[in-house]
């Protein structure tokens, strides 16, 4: 069981390499908007989207 | 315009986030300085370039496509961290600095207006009132709990501003002059604050509750003591960092609140995580007793997760203060000299002359000087009937000139008009709302006092029996009766409730309008635009001669084509007749055309008997009547009204059935609102009420004890609307009203305030249920504690457990259709 004093230092330093990315992506702004990002596979579908539709934004839909 | 085909993935819109709001949030163009046609699109108010943008933009959110912006602003509004929270303070003393956001009234006092930052619950607001009174030369300050905004009323000789926002700073709240840029930015930074707090949490929580596992499995099989000794020091070590970064914000909180004198939720809370976590820190150092550190971090991300899940579903739902001079032209034109000229409307001087065309809102309040017109006062009053103006009457800013050019002296600036003391009248009444003190907080401060007898007797008793397992023991009582369960209660009952209701169209902002509208028994209506359509309907056609109405209709029509009155509106869609000519509108009258060489009139008896004095008097119903004559015969009264809307008379149904009293508030003329009253059998229906009326009206329900719901739509309603217990804006209501409402129903469907008033009822239901669970536990776990049967892990699963009933029964409100 001896690993364990190299294994769990280890894990531990992985772990704050973790928690400095999470709070540097938090500050970078990157969960601000976890609604958005929930959204944003869908929005293709959304009927109010244009997004990947060639039409003209004017055109009347057929 | 913006619609074009890849704006959803237009990642350069953020590029320039402070210039954002500046810019019309549809089209991107810059928004003219001070003109603000802003609309709310999914529970935000957006800046606007111009009326058009507003109407599209507008019709996109209410077509329920509102996710096509919800995608795009995430990018738009990405905010900057502002570094004016550094700025010293004294820069507020300056007169020109504080001029921006104070200002003095006749007694030498000056008004402040501030955002407040860290503002968590009811409590705080007590917290900083109280304090804040105290200091010699502060003559009121109100927390406005809603908005976080301080209001403070101080004499500039005795206090120094600077000195106010030392003091709120001192106790522990982020004070900015209250201006809405900055209220968002603070937002998101205690967002930011409280995500990095729950991911430190739950990262930490993994990590402890791995080696926990190892421990717990330890104290059943065996295990070597330097193997559980390296354990509890690697727990401690990451224990003790999630406790200083994580749950630092429950110490603060506590011990804010204990030194003002009161017991709230998170004294328990800081309670048992600083013990648990120094008893076991303790125990590591010493080599005995039990750590519960697995606990700790636990208790530490769960009730972060809840708030953190509370505080989302309101920061997106928020509103801004919704400021009405923003409705006001910028630019006037007013007499200089012998001519016009063009200017600011802020410049404007007492005295000054200013020409108000047809169709435009009245920049000031005034005298009218030439002209006749008439002016639509829904503002005042949420009638969209006109009043005839004419020289020497008076007009007021903010209401609509429809007809005819007007000139106005002007009585003063903005801050002395009827517009801005309705504004201030809503800034009031929404400080004044009632504190419904929630159930959780009641109850907290009798469980905090019950456990820590508990822990004391628990502790007394054992240090008779066994002296060396009294701590052990005592400290189980506390990590046990975990709070966590009865402060997840009503956070995670409330969120639920408030999506289930934002999926059918209702939109919740009021912090807690939902536990108020459940405890409701009173309902406030006002009548236009909330029991009634809030637009001219044709009710009626009175023939008086033998015509087909559909050819009287289509007469009317063609002759409606050159009138500015409302009534005009209605046969927009009717099909007029041909042949007419020589249309011509006569202000306050009506139209009159010729066809064939013949004359017609339409509009007032009067107008009309000038041409056909046998016109006879208008039918007895209580209708907006309009007669129309050929030559000197009389054709036909026109009856138009404000029609119902279908829902109404349902929605009261089911009130009265569910035992609420109901009640009509109205600016409308008395007789007309009775006659609604009767029909939707509403026995109370007041007529011809001010907005300050009406809020009088809504203080003496609230003194004889009522908790008041109320539905309204217009500026009229505005303090109505702050004020009540809990509050519904319709769909078409005005921006102010939607500031001040707790509930938005977004698609005009008077029935979904039933749908939310149910809902709210199963919410108040399912924290009772909540509430009696975890007392329950409590009671039962507690003893058990007491006598020494519970060992650390079976005191995690108990905590885990009841915590995850709790978020269980809550999520029930989110499957329920409530009925």
């Amino acid at each position: 069981m001896a690993s364990l004093y190299l294994l769990i230092p280890i894990a531990l330093v992985f772990c704050a390499v973790a928690i400095r990315l999470l709070l540097w992506a938090i500050d970078n702004g990157q969960y601000d908007d976890l609604d958005k990002e929930a959204w944003r596979a869908l929005m293709d579908e959304e009927p109010g989207d244009t997004k990947g539709d060639n039409r003209e934004p004017d055109e009347p839909h057929r | 315009m913006s619609a074009g085909p890849d704006i959803a993935a237009a990642a350069p819109l953020d590029a320039a986030p402070t210039s954002a709001d500046r810019h019309c949030f549809h089209c991107g163009n810059a928004v003219p300085r001070g003109a603000d046609f802003g609309i709310v699109i999914g529970g935000v108010r957006r800046a606007m370039c111009c009326p058009g943008c507003r109407a599209v933009a507008g019709m996109i959110s209410e077509s329920g496509m509102a996710a096509f912006y919800e995608h795009r602003t995430g990018y738009s509004e990405r905010p900057t961290e502002a570094p004016a929270a550094d700025e010293q303070l004294r820069v507020y003393d300056d007169p020109a600095v504080a001029a921006t956001f104070t200002d003095t009234d006749e007694q030498g006092l000056r008004h402040a207006r501030l955002l407040l930052g860290g503002v968590s619950c009811a409590a705080c607001t007590w917290l900083i009132e109280h304090t804040l009174q105290r200091i010699d030369g502060v003559a009121s300050a109100n927390v406005n709990l809603q908005h976080s905004r301080l209001d403070i009323a101080l004499d500039p000789d005795r206090v120094a501003l600077s000195s106010i926002f030392a003091r709120l700073e001192a106790l522990g709240y982020r004070a900015q002059p209250f201006v809405a840029q900055a209220r968002r930015e603070l937002l998101d930074r205690d967002y930011r604050r409280n995500l990095r707090r729950l991911a430190v949490a739950g990262l930490g929580m993994m990590q402890v509750g791995m080696f926990a596992i190892a421990l717990h499995a330890g104290d059943l099989q065996g295990i070597a003591a330097e193997h559980q000794s390296l354990m509890r020091w690697v727990s401690l070590v990451i224990a003790s960092f999630v406790v200083l970064f994580s749950a630092r914000t429950f110490f603060e909180n506590a011990w804010r609140h204990l030194r003002a004198g009161a017991l709230v939720m998170d004294l328990p809370v800081a309670l048992a995580i600083g013990l648990a976590w120094l008893a076991s820190g303790w125990a590591t150092f010493s080599g005995g007793g039990q750590v519960y550190f697995d606990s700790v971090v636990m208790f530490t991300f769960f009730l972060l997760l809840g708030r953190f899940l509370e505080q989302r579903v309101r920061r997106r739902f928020q509103l801004n203060w919704y400021d009405v001079e923003s409705d006001l032209p910028t630019a006037v034109r007013y007499r200089r000299g012998d001519g016009w000229v063009s200017g600011p409307r802020i410049g404007l001087q007492s005295g000054d002359v200013v020409l108000v065309p047809a169709g435009t809102t009245l920049p000031v309040d005034g005298t009218v000087l030439r002209g006749r017109s008439s002016v639509r006062e829904d503002t005042f009053n949420g009638e969209q009937q006109p009043r005839m103006v004419g020289p020497g009457d008076g007009v007021f800013a903010g209401t609509l000139n429809l007809e005819g050019g007007l000139e106005v002296s002007a009585s003063g600036p903005f801050s002395a008009t009827r517009l801005a003391a309705l504004q201030q009248s809503v800034g009031r009444a929404s400080g004044e709302k009632p504190r419904l003190w929630r159930l959780a907080d009641r109850v907290s401060g009798w469980f905090v006092l019950g456990v820590l007898l508990t822990t004391a007797l628990t502790a007394l008793a054992w240090s008779q029996i066994a002296p060396e397992k009294a701590l052990w023991i005592s400290l189980s009582v506390l990590v046990i009766s975990c709070p966590c369960a009865l402060a997840l209660a009503t956070p995670t009952a409330l969120t639920s409730a408030a999506s289930a209701l934002r999926r059918r169209g209702v939109l919740v902002h009021g912090e807690n309008a939902l536990e108020a509208l459940g405890r409701a028994d009173h309902v406030v209506f006002d009548k236009t635009g909330s029991l009634t359509r809030g637009q001219l309907a044709l009710a009626r056609i009175a023939p008086l001669a033998d015509e087909r109405p559909e050819s009287l209709a289509a007469a009317g029509a063609a002759l409606q084509r050159a009138s500015r009155h409302p009534v005009a509106r209605v046969f927009d869609e009717v099909a007029a007749a041909g042949g007419f000519d020589e249309l011509t509108y006569h202000i306050g009258a009506g139209v009159s055309g010729r066809q064939q060489g013949r004359q017609w009139r339409m509009g007032s008896a009067a107008f009309c008997r000038e041409l056909a004095p046998t016109l006879p008097p208008a039918p007895p119903q209580s209708l907006y009547w309009v007669a129309l004559v050929r030559e000197a015969q009389p054709l036909a009264w026109f009856g138009f009204t404000d029609p119902v809307r279908e829902d109404a008379a349902p929605l009261l149904a089911e009130l009265q059935a569910g035992g609420l009293g109901s009640s009509i508030l109205s600016g409308d003329t008395p007789a007309r609102v009775a006659e609604l009253g009767a029909q939707l059998g509403i026995p109370e229906a007041l007529g011809g009420l001010s907005p300050e009326q009406k809020l009088e009206q809504l203080e003496a329900l609230q003194a004889r004890g009522k908790v008041v719901a109320a539905v309204g739509d217009g500026l009229n309603d505005g303090p109505l609307l702050a004020r009540a217990d809990a509050s519904f804006a319709v769909a078409e209501a005005t921006d102010l009203a939607r500031a001040q409402a707790d509930f938005v129903i977004e698609h005009g469907d008077l029935g979904a305030m039933g749908l939310a008033w149910r809902t709210a009822r199963l919410c108040r239901r399912i924290v009772w249920q909540n509430m009696a669970w975890a007392l329950a536990y409590n009671i039962c776990a507690i003893p058990l504690a007491a006598l020494g049967y519970v060992p650390p892990w079976a005191a995690a699963i108990g905590m885990s457990a009841s915590s995850l009933l709790v978020v269980l029964n809550s999520l029930r409100l989110t499957r329920s259709s409530a009925t």
